[in-house]
């Protein structure tokens, strides 16, 4: 099951670039630029995991909107470009679970949407790419069905990518988040493990190295 | 020291002088007087008493009696008339006296000295008048003293003068107080003000003097209030100016933000992600008109920001301005179905022909705007006539309560609306500067669902 992903967004190109982003990383989403037709819609489609909502909307805003999210129950993250701190105080104390100002880097929210999930208990913790089945939280590999052994470094690397599917990431990243932050300048190490995951995986193709960048798990 | 205090310590040394001396001088006419009638009694009783002597001793005195005789005989008539302090001398030799004391040596008389003489003299702690004169008695000098203690005298005077001291204190006590008191409470609408002052110098402009007496102090609160006015007007207006500015610049960067925000989603995603060809075209046509939408709003912002009072002016074809406006706004007139309008009336205006363009082309942008895409009769009329422009729409018009905030800086009354068709929403700000630039008189008449017509009269 793919977590899905409710945007409210009235300016498009923040709201494509968000569901592109979407896309990429596996997360299904449904967009909407009006704060009424939202409202009007929840009734015969509610299904969302988490919903992003931007504050200064037409038709209803997004505080407004934060009531009916609690009626089906769906978190809410608020991406505003209101920095007065009243207003994020306002959108905390209603109950939303997370507060993003706008210039905003995907990342962040990437990281953001995937720690609400976790914590609200949605998040779905299988990762798919090809035939390779990842379980975060059981940290067991299948490929066709057949259990893989990995090293744990490997399997960090690997569930970094996957969640970064079909965006890049660099080795810096991949060494913080998976050795931490003590081998930084360790690139070499990065490099290893990938060779090691795309024989053990037969992802040689679908691994790309991208240059000067890093590295990219690609699958459309 | 405060003014009251000052002003009645002068008052009271003044009242202290003046009541000291009139009973200085009232105190010596007094002791004078008194002296004066003690010396005239003294004088008059020494004169009965000498005359009243002489005339009986020269009736019972006779040529030729023995000495013995004549003396016996003197005293006694003397002793008729005298008292107690009567001395009666003949030569050297005391023949009758009532006091302890020889007046001759304190005053003696020499011979021929017939009329009464007077001394006074302290003898033993004690003031006394001494009043003596010759007479001639069967041709023998006689003299006759009355020696009179007026220390009592000399006694009530002193009591006088303390009697005096005592009421010109009590007096000067009794008006220090009412001084006192008079200024204090004269110099209280001064305090009042002072403390309004101090109020109004903490913050509070709102605070008045609250003295309305008839004196000049009354005037000067009445002047204070008036100043106190003007201040709280001034500050009221340099605080609505800092807070404009403070949401102008708030406003601006808010509308940063939007644009800066997709451009760097779709920059970093660019780079980053795996995209399709279709993709990424998509992503930079976002990238694109976020840059054009943020050059817009810098210029518009530049020219809000730079636009200065004393403009170049220059008088200028009206006709020849209309079709710039014309050429400006043929793409998003014709992309809207709008058709515009004009009649310049082949008339000039003086003016900065640039400034009046991007004037007119906000103003007619506006009027395209104000159709919804499937209204019928889509004109903007763009007339000039007595010096004023006119640009006219039949569009959906202004509600009511948007119509006097439409001039501010990122005021739009209906944002999506607004930024969906392009508004920065600072056109109608800038034409606001540019029409206080040229001081012309912009008013703006509409209503919901009649359109609205926008005039700009030039002096």
């Amino acid at each position: 099951m793919k977590n899905r992903i409710l945007i409210v967004e009235d300016d498009h190109a923040i709201s494509d670039a968000v569901a592109l982003n979407m896309q990429f990383v596996g997360y299904e989403y449904a967009v909407f630029d009006n704060g009424k037709k939202v409202a009007d819609s929840l009734a015969g489609d509610h299904a969302y995991d988490l919903a992003l909502l931007d504050i200064m909307l037409p038709g209803i805003d997004g505080f407004e909107l934060f009531s009916y999210m609690e009626k089906y129950n769906i978190p809410v993250i608020y991406m505003t470009a209101k920095t007065d701190s009243a207003s994020e105080i306002k959108g905390l104390m209603d109950g939303a679970e997370d507060y993003i100002v706008k210039p905003f880097d995907m990342l962040t929210l990437m990281v953001r949407i995937e720690k609400v999930l976790r914590r609200t208990g949605r998040l779905n913790t299988v990762y798919r790419v090809r035939d390779i089945e990842v379980n975060s939280e059981t940290r067991v590999v299948t490929k066709a069905g057949e259990e893989v052994e990995l090293q744990p470094l490997e399997f960090d690397v690997l569930l970094t990518l996957l969640k970064n599917k079909n965006l890049t990431v660099s080795r810096e990243q991949l060494l913080s988040e998976v050795w931490g932050y003590e081998y930084a300048g360790e690139t070499r190490a990065v490099d290893v493990k990938i060779s090691s995951l795309r024989k053990k995986l037969n992802l040689g193709d679908a691994i790309r190295a991208i240059p000067k960048l890093g590295y990219r798990l690609e699958e459309r | 020291m405060k003014l009251w205090q000052k002003t009645s310590l002068i008052c009271i040394a003044v009242l202290l002088f003046i009541v000291s001396a009139c009973s200085a001088v009232l105190l010596i006419h007094s002791k004078n007087s008194i002296l004066e009638l003690t010396y005239s009694y003294a004088r008059d009783k020494q004169k009965s008493l000498a005359s009243s002597f002489s005339e009986m001793a020269g009736y019972y005195l006779a040529e030729g009696d023995s000495k013995t005789v004549e003396t016996s005989l003197v005293n006694y008539c003397f002793s008729r008339f005298a008292d107690a302090s009567s001395v009666l001398m003949r030569g050297e030799e005391t023949l009758c006296s009532g006091v302890s004391i020889d007046p001759r040596a304190l005053m003696p008389l020499s011979d021929g000295e017939y009329g009464a003489r007077l001394t006074e003299r302290e003898i033993e702690g004690r003031n006394v008048l001494i009043v003596g004169s010759l007479v001639i008695v069967k041709s023998t000098p006689y003299a006759v003293y009355v020696v009179e203690d007026i220390s009592t005298t000399y006694n009530s005077i002193v009591s006088l003068a303390w009697t005096f001291a005592a009421v010109s204190l009590a007096g000067i006590l009794l008006g220090a107080g009412c001084i006192a008191l008079i200024m204090h409470r004269s110099t209280r609408p001064l305090t009042s003000l002072a403390k309004t002052a101090r109020q109004i110098a903490g913050g509070d402009y709102s605070m008045r003097a609250d003295v309305y007496t008839q004196d000049e102090i009354g005037a000067l609160a009445g002047d204070f209030n008036l100043m106190a006015e003007a201040v709280e007007a001034r500050i009221a207006e340099l605080m609505e100016t800092a807070e404009r500015q403070r949401l102008f610049i708030g406003g601006v960067t808010h509308e940063f933000k939007t644009p800066l925000t997709a451009l760097l989603l779709h920059s970093r995603m660019l780079r980053r992600a795996n995209m399709t060809d279709e993709e990424k075209d998509a992503s930079l046509e976002h990238i694109e008109s976020q840059c054009e939408w943020l050059e817009r709003l810098v210029q518009t912002l530049l020219k809000l920001i730079t636009l200065e009072r004393d403009i170049e002016r220059r008088p200028c074809e009206v006709d020849a301005l209309f079709d710039r406006v014309r050429q400006n706004t043929q793409k998003s007139l014709a992309d809207r179905g709008v058709t515009l309008i004009t009649n310049s009336g082949g008339g000039t205006l003086d003016c900065n022909a640039d400034l009046i363009q991007s004037l007119l082309i906000n103003l007619v942008d506006n009027a395209a705007k104000a159709y919804d895409a499937d209204a019928a009769d889509k004109r903007v009329l763009l007339t000039f006539s007595n010096n004023t422009i006119q640009v006219k729409d039949f569009g959906r018009g202004i509600p009511k309560e948007a119509m006097e905030r439409i001039f501010e800086p990122f005021y739009m009354a209906d944002k999506s609306r607004s930024k969906k068709a392009g508004g920065s929403g600072l056109g109608l700000a800038l034409v606001k500067r540019i029409a206080d630039a040229h001081d012309a008189e912009l008013t703006v008449k509409s209503g919901v669902g009649k359109g609205t017509t926008v005039r700009v009269r030039f002096q």
